[in-house]
């Protein structure tokens, strides 16, 4: 039971700060005003005249007019996506800043995804495949999973041993770790 | 007799005493003949003699105006101060191998210096795979892009440089990032010396780290300098816009770190040779590929100032790197096992190697996107362009969660963690970071990604400083008042504070980033004498146009005031200028007053005589902590690369905790005792 007891604490600290978030965005659901979905819109959309710039970055004129039309057609009811393909349907793919998640350009954003992942899960298996091989030369090759386990609590008493000794060593070659050492042994015996 | 005379014969004598230390570096290694290894290091000095000789050359080609130089005459003009005159000098691409090339043989020349420490089957192999990456450059300079070609009639007057250019940033930047990328080619040689020679132990390991370690901070200083310096230039409210240029620039850097954090592991634990030695290789072909990148124009950037036509050299050159050091490597594959076995998931090494894998991670995210327009271009055709959205949410979340293993990290000992001692170091930042995550939605941020991001910083800075003021109680408890404590602790344990320093300064600039995406807010208005706009609580009050002519160029200001809460806070002139001969390009004069911890960003876009002006105003909340969290990460680079008196051995951790082997042990902080244990 005490071992699980960090566990409750966690759980009831995210439930506590969802329940926050949960009131803050109930109470004021987040409403854009119209001045951030032209830039939302426009942040969305590249520049034709410029190098590498946005339209809601640009100075330039045509993307102060692009500006101006995105603010009438929002006000005129379209939605956002609405906005965007119309000026897909009038400049073509390029106007977009950033792949469209469609086709051949979904890629863009599942390569990276999937090599990502696929290197996690690599990375998890090289760690147990590691740290395998170190426990079996360790334990001279246990088969099963209770021996498994004894073993590793057979490492942890060791290890609290070795940890004491080399305190206690400090302790004597130098008088910093004194205090320290002390401090945990009562911390240990309470 | 011209400058540029003297600077063609410097180049072409350097090019002969670089094959000649080639030569004879490598059959001095193989023969084991001293004499040869020391007549190539002096080989090197020559080379480096002979390219300050021709940079002298060219510099001074441009402050006499010799325009008979055809690159003197196209990035300089009379009219220009002397400061970019000299500065003009890598303002091109001609002029900025001569740099490159210059700065690869000083630092080569500092390796020379420094290599007593370096262990001395090295050095030779060291000194010649330089010299073959100068030799490169030296080609290039001799043949095909020379800076020193002259013209039958020269111009009266020089064209000048891109008004883009004329800026401070000019002096300091394109200088520290050049360096930058140079710089790696020293990590790179070592590891190739390490290859040949079959020489890779821990020695190797501090003086390839040492020069990563210099290579790092200067990358991240010319990148923070370029941010700065696009922040203050292009007028768009920002500092990053993901420009394939910049993405390049960031590649190498990205692995770079990852090597730092991953020859740690390798240095305590003996692991991970081969991952490391990729990470230098690739860092080293990234910083090639950066400047072929640049150089070819392939990709369209605001760096397109350097294009030009020498791309396909570069290509060469990179496939020569590549294929050269894959060899190498298959080459000596079998030598290189592992020392030791691993322990645990939960352990330093654990969450290292998960850094480097969200570094990597990163890097080939930044990469994937940044070439992805060719590959949409020739598979499907279909003309792409890939901007910050992308960058944003697929660099992000890794961005978030690399940041949270910066937290996590320190908290977790070598070899392994038990679950209580994990528990119990954790509790502290995590009561930080929920703290911050009750509090920040009620005091009004409503972005729940942005909660996130600070929340997630509160952790780790949570994480950073209670470690420090741990380390700092142990030491006070021995009667050492806290400052001193404070001072020692980073004193005595340099690289593991100096660490801890770059990490705050990362969590710092996150916070800036994270601020300046969720909450800049902007305007633009048409104004009249006596208008006023106001954006954020902040006021601007309009006043009229300012119209300046100068031999060569026309300056337009506005004059506004800025006032808040009905006080006045001073006067702003944003204004543009045009070039005579770059009559399309004008350069923006941005003020950019900084109230506390926000930026006000004003532009003047347009005008209409004295009394009328089109002002766009960004507010940047957080945008300052870019630049204070920037200069301490370059701060705690330098903290860590600080030469020590005093040699201490890193203490392997054995299998069996090295109870025989702690006379290293002992000088490590308690903090990190507990830790390793």
């Amino acid at each position: 039971m005490k071992r699980w007891r960090p566990l409750f604490l966690a759980l009831v600290v995210v439930a506590i700060l969802a329940a926050i978030w949960s009131y803050v965005m109930i109470t004021t659901p987040p409403q854009k005003t119209l001045d951030q979905k032209v830039q939302d819109v426009a942040s969305q959309l590249k520049c034709p005249v410029c190098q590498d710039e946005s339209v809601a970055d640009s100075p330039s004129l045509i993307a102060q007019q692009m500006r101006t039309v995105i603010r009438q057609k929002l006000q005129s009811g379209q939605s956002e996506q609405q906005v965007i393909s119309y000026f897909v349907s009038r400049y073509g793919q390029q106007i977009l800043w950033s792949p469209p998640w469609q086709g051949f350009s979904m890629l863009a954003y599942l390569i990276p995804f999937g090599l990502f992942t696929g290197g996690c899960v690599l990375l998890f298996f090289i760690l147990r495949d590691w740290s395998a091989s170190g426990r079996s030369a360790d334990a001279s090759l246990s088969n099963s999973k209770a021996e498994d386990h004894e073993t590793d609590m057979d490492d942890e008493a060791d290890l609290a041993v070795l940890r004491q000794q080399l305190e206690e060593e400090l302790a004597a070659d130098d008088p910093i770790f004194a205090p320290h050492y002390t401090q945990k042994q009562q911390m240990e015996a309470g | 007799m011209h400058f540029s005379d003297l600077g063609v014969i410097a180049i072409v004598l350097a090019l002969g005493f670089a094959v000649y230390t080639i030569i004879v570096a490598v059959l001095g290694a193989l023969r084991g003949i001293p004499a040869l290894v020391a007549s190539a290091r002096r080989g090197v000095l020559v080379v480096a003699a002979l390219l300050i000789l021709a940079s002298f050359a060219l510099v001074a080609s441009f402050l006499v105006h010799d325009f008979g130089v055809r690159y003197v005459a196209e990035q300089s003009s009379l009219s220009m101060p002397w400061y970019y005159t000299a500065a003009a000098f890598y303002g091109g691409q001609e002029g900025s191998l001569l740099y490159w090339a210059l700065m690869l043989s000083v630092f080569s020349s500092i390796f020379v210096f420094t290599s007593r420490r370096a262990p001395a089957v090295l050095v030779p192999y060291v000194l010649a795979t330089l010299m073959g990456i100068e030799v490169f450059f030296l080609f290039m300079l001799a043949t095909v892009s020379s800076p020193f070609v002259r013209v039958p009639n020269p111009p009266a007057d020089g064209v000048g440089l891109n008004p883009l250019l004329m800026d401070p940033g000019m002096l300091v930047h394109p200088p520290m990032l050049l360096m930058g990328y140079m710089s790696f080619s020293v990590p790179f040689a070592i590891a190739v010396a390490a290859m040949l020679s079959g020489r890779l132990d821990n020695e190797w390991l501090r003086t390839i780290r040492r020069w990563m370690l210099a290579s790092w901070t200067i990358q991240s200083t010319g990148l923070l300098l370029g941010a700065w310096w696009a922040y203050h230039v292009l007028g768009w409210g920002g500092y990053w816009s993901w420009d394939p240029v910049e993405n390049a620039a960031l590649l190498p850097w990205f692995t770079a770190t990852a090597f730092l954090h991953s020859s740690m592991v390798q240095e305590r634990r003996g692991m991970l040779k081969v991952w490391n030695l990729c990470l230098v290789m690739a860092t080293f072909a990234l910083s090639i590929f950066g400047t072929f990148e640049v150089r070819s124009g392939i990709i369209s950037s605001v760096h397109s100032f350097a294009y030009s036509d020498i791309g396909g050299y570069f290509f060469a050159f990179l496939v020569i790197v590549i294929v050269f050091s894959t060899v190498l490597f298959v080459f000596r594959l079998p030598k290189l096992h592992p020392e030791q076995e691993f322990d645990s998931v939960v352990s330093r090494e654990g969450i290292f190697l998960f850094n480097n894998l969200l570094l990597v991670g990163i890097a080939f995210a930044t990469l994937w996107g940044t070439i992805f327009p060719l590959i949409s271009a020739a598979l499907s055709k279909q003309t792409m362009s890939v901007g910050a959205p992308f960058y944003d949410h697929v660099d992000g979340p890794l961005f978030a969660l690399l940041i949270l293993a910066m937290g996590v990290g320190p908290l977790l000992a070598w070899r392994r963690t038990s679950m209580h001692a994990l528990w119990r170091n954790i509790g502290v930042p995590a009561f930080v970071a929920a703290i911050c995550a009750a509090i920040l939605p009620l005091a009004g941020v409503r972005d729940i990604w942005a909660n996130v991001g600070f929340a997630v910083c509160a952790f780790t800075a949570g994480a950073i400083l209670y470690e420090i003021w741990r380390g700092m109680r142990v030491r006070h408890k021995h009667g050492e008042p806290y400052a001193v404590a404070f001072y020692q602790l980073i004193q005595r344990y340099r690289q593991r504070y100096g660490g801890y320093i770059v990490h705050l300064g990362l969590v710092c600039l996150a916070v800036g980033i994270i601020g300046s995406q969720f909450f800049q807010t902007q305007d633009n208005a048409v104004l009249n004498v006596g208008q006023s706009m106001s954006v954020l609580g902040y006021q601007f009050t309009y006043l009229g146009n300012v119209d300046a002519v100068n031999p060569g160029t026309e300056t337009i200001t506005a004059q506004l005031q800025v006032w808040r809460d009905g006080q006045l806070l001073g006067y702003l002139y944003p204004g543009r200028t045009y070039y005579q001969n770059f009559d399309n390009q004008p350069a923006s004069i941005i003020p950019i007053p900084t109230f506390g911890l926000t930026d006000v960003y004003i532009i003047l876009y347009n005008w209409q005589g004295a009394t009328s002006a089109t002002i766009h105003i960004f507010v940047n909340p957080l945008t300052p902590l870019v630049w204070y969290g920037g200069a301490l990460m370059v701060f705690g680079g330098i903290v860590c690369w600080w030469p020590d008196r005093r040699r201490k051995p890193v203490t392997r951790i054995n299998q069996r905790v090295g109870i025989g082997q702690r006379e290293g042990d002992h000088k490590r902080s308690p903090v990190e005792q507990e830790a390793t244990i």
